[in-house]
């Protein structure tokens, strides 16, 4: 039998009684160190201030707390827990658990309620054994490492290929972190073809996503739903890829169906709540909103932009009738909100002010209204960071809206500067102006980019340079351009590039510094500016 | 899928209060466990608590398909296979009854003969389906029972066996309409056969689909159920 007197064990759970008859049955299991925490909250301060062998975590920890699963990912996620820690999670129902659950990070094992201290012991016994067997496959993941997880787990099915299929999944996640996609493609639909399971779909769907080939991941995310009906994760894949292709309504009705199997995920109801407003089903929207907001208060995944949106889609579901006593005061809350906890950051407070005035003139308030507009704009002036283009846009017309014409269309200016090179935003921007100033700023340079693109790809990179420079020139605020340029510069500057052209480099780069951080070019944003200025 | 909002989600207040029922039983064993702790040693194994074992393991696992048979009629139930191990799984099982073996003086055992040490199903499903028989094969068991798992024809086959007086005559004979829940009113097990058939044949390859018989005879004289995982 295992020896576990010098293993350290936490127990998880909102019932004393729970934590005392566990802590019972592991002392009679030899156990000495037991510690216990009575909610998520207190179990991850505790995992911070010491290494915990074994974790045995209820699901359920009480409305408006973490749960379990939100508990688990936060300790991954944070790098609070090693991977060879055996993480129980204790439910009553577990099939209803795993539906709830994540499919990125499950426990090693769930123990359903009610056990008795031989079935605990018997459950720790065998996990040991696994975590034993995986051993250099668990290190080698909490170095990090994915090549040598690889290589672990050749080893492992080389010495017992009976378990090979114990390695299957920590095999397709190297590969994907070692961008080997050709090879996952292959390795994932050949597991599919045989034992398909969610996971090995939800992988295959993203896999296919990320590298373009949108048709066929929907393809794989339909057959995935058709064997497993009941697992949100995959209803949240097919929904990104209809919203790719411009299916937003179908999008829309494929999260809603995920939200009625597992409504406690936050960043799932953001994104019903973002693309009901998108279709303009307010109702729909404002609820999705509302849950992201306060199922926010204990995740990690808490994020402003779902108070913004709630504003904007309960102003939308009462345009023409002002608002009611208790639409304003959740808007107050929800905006004060963003305004308390994102000090920092100046594009967020110039939106919360924004909103905020736009609400009130909606209200019928308009002499506040213009006091906060006046605020806004005042912090406006002021502002170094660029607005995502749906924030800029979403800014500009209210700016109009509040009589602000001139401030609104600045926004659309500088918003074409950053952003004008993507046919995309140009359409939207069409859509609020037509002001020939802002609508035309941008197509020489936006000619010249493309150029540039062109050469650099068959490798003229002097002329590609010349041609990112006038470019640049033009709309020195483009991040399209300036990373191009950039790289451009990177590029012919060699392994050591001579100081004028890592000069050159950094102002360009300086030059779009105000990059959000939610933009799909922030990336590669931060690696040429780690080239450029080191670390 | 129920599209309609007005008056209540039958389905989410099956689930919750299903949950509470379980928790309640839990705070229910763990407080009594506790109780009998303190005992001395002549009172802790009467017969009362043999009955209390049982009576626990046999609500919890009427729970759990109660829960199951509902989910099953609205589709809604959740299946999630992947590999296990199979000496993990069965020694889980039997752990999960150890008290109650002990209570009744049967000797449980189990083989597994198959080529693979792992078998792929839904663990918490398959789990429900085996504890219900376990505790069924117990009531009628002389003293012992036997699990197996083998191969055949490329399917899992997991057999539990016991010394008692085997199925009546007419439930093997009218099998097939247990399995289609038409004698499915006629008590527990019939309902048993019914669930476990349901959950055996949600376990589908290449067309194959999971599942389960019933016979007399088998490795211990007594009652045999089979259940087949493709």
């Amino acid at each position: 039998m295992q020896v576990y007197s010098h293993k350290s064990f936490l127990i998880v759970d909102d019932f004393s009684d729970f934590r005392s008859s566990a802590r019972s049955m592991l002392r009679e299991l030899g156990v000495r160190d037991v510690d216990t925490a009575d909610s998520g909250e207190q179990a991850l301060r505790m995992c911070a201030q010491k290494r915990y062998d074994f974790i045995l975590q209820d699901f359920h920890l009480g409305d408006g707390k973490k749960n379990g699963q939100q508990v688990l990912e936060d300790l991954i996620l944070d790098k609070l827990i090693s991977h060879e820690c055996v993480f129980l999670m204790v439910t009553a129902e577990t099939s209803q658990a795993i539906v709830l659950s994540a499919l990125e990070h499950e426990p090693d094992a769930y123990l359903t309620k009610p056990f008795n201290r031989i079935g605990l012991a018997q459950r720790l016994e065998k996990l040991v054994q696994r975590k034993t067997l995986l051993k250099p496959i668990l290190q080698a993941l909490d170095r990090g490492r994915p090549a040598e997880v690889l290589a672990a787990c050749a080893e492992l099915c080389k010495k017992d290929p009976r378990f090979a299929p114990l390695c299957l999944r920590y095999r397709a996640d190297a590969l994907r972190d070692l961008n080997r996609y050709d090879e996952l493609e292959k390795f994932l639909s050949t597991i599919i073809s045989s034992r398909a399971t969610p996971w090995a779909y939800a992988a295959l769907g993203s896999l296919l996503y990320k590298r373009n080939q949108i048709s066929q991941a929907q393809g794989v995310y339909e057959q995935a739903l058709k064997a497993f009906p009941m697992m949100p994760g995959l209803y949240d894949g097919l929904a990104e890829v209809l919203v790719a292709q411009g299916e937003s309504k179908r999008a829309q009705g494929v999260l809603e169906e995920a939200v009625r199997l597992s409504p406690l995920a936050v960043r799932r109801q953001m994104m019903l709540g973002k693309l009901a407003l998108n279709n303009d089903d307010f109702d729909t929207s404002s609820k999705a909103y509302r849950h992201a907001v306060n199922q926010g208060q204990s995740s990690r995944y808490k994020d402003p932009e779902s108070n913004l949106g709630l504003v904007q889609a309960l102003m939308n579901k009462n345009a023409g009738n002002g608002l009611d006593a208790r639409t304003r005061v959740e808007i107050n809350t929800v905006l004060s909100e963003v305004a308390k906890e994102n000090v920092e950051d100046q594009g967020l407070q110039v939106r919360a002010r924004l909103m905020k005035a736009a609400s009130l003139q909606q209200a019928g308030d308009a002499e506040t209204a213009a006091k906060l507009t006046e605020q806004a704009m005042a912090r406006l002036d002021k502002m170094e960071q660029f607005f995502s283009v749906e924030a800029a846009l979403v800014v500009a017309t209210q700016l109009q809206q509040l009589g602000q014409e001139s401030a609104g269309t600045s926004i659309l200016k500088n918003c074409v500067e950053t952003y004008g090179d993507d046919p995309k935003v140009m359409q939207s921007v069409a859509r609020l102006t037509d002001d020939p100033a802002v609508l035309g700023a941008v197509t020489e340079a936006v000619d010249l980019n493309r150029q540039g693109v062109r050469s650099y790809q068959a490798g003229q990179l002097s002329e590609a340079l010349g041609q990112f420079r006038r470019a640049l020139t033009l709309q020195p605020k483009n991040i399209s351009i300036a990373l191009n340029t950039a790289q451009a510069l990177l590029r012919i500057g060699g392994e050591a590039p001579p100081p004028a052209i890592m000069d050159e480099c950094r102002a360009c780069l300086t030059c779009v510094a105000g990059i959000p951080e939610s933009d799909s070019r922030y990336d590669r944003y931060r690696k040429l500016h780690i080239r450029a200025f080191g670390a | 899928m129920n599209q309609d909002n007005q008056g209540l989600d039958f389905s989410t207040v099956i689930a919750s209060t299903v949950h509470d029922m379980k928790n309640s039983l839990s705070a229910l064993t763990q407080a009594h466990g506790q109780w009998l702790a303190r005992l001395p040693q002549d009172l802790r194994g009467s017969s009362e608590q043999g009955v209390l074992e049982y009576e626990v393991t046999h609500l919890n696992g009427m729970l759990v398909q109660l829960l199951g048979l509902y989910k099953l009629g609205v589709n809604q139930l959740p299946m999630c296979p992947d590999y296990h191990e199979l000496d993990d799984f069965i020694e889980a099982q039997l752990a999960a009854q150890q008290n109650l073996l002990q209570h009744r003086d049967i000797l449980a055992s189990w083989r597994i003969e198959t080529a693979s040490p792992l078998g792929f199903f839904d663990r918490e499903l398959v789990s429900s389906v085996v504890a219900n028989v376990l505790n069924n094969a117990m009531r009628y068991a002389g003293h012992t029972l036997l699990i197996t798992v083998s191969d055949e024809d490329e399917q899992l086959l997991l057999s539990i066996n016991d010394d008692g007086p085997g199925f009546p005559a007419r439930m093997l004979e009218r099998q097939h309409d247990y399995v289609q829940g038409i004698e499915a009113q006629s008590g527990s097990t019939g309902l048993g056969l019914y669930f476990a058939a349901r959950i055996a044949a949600l376990h589908e390859r290449n067309g194959v689909k999971g599942r389960i018989e019933i016979a007399n005879g088998g490795a211990l004289g007594g009652g045999l159920f089979r259940l087949y995982l493709p």
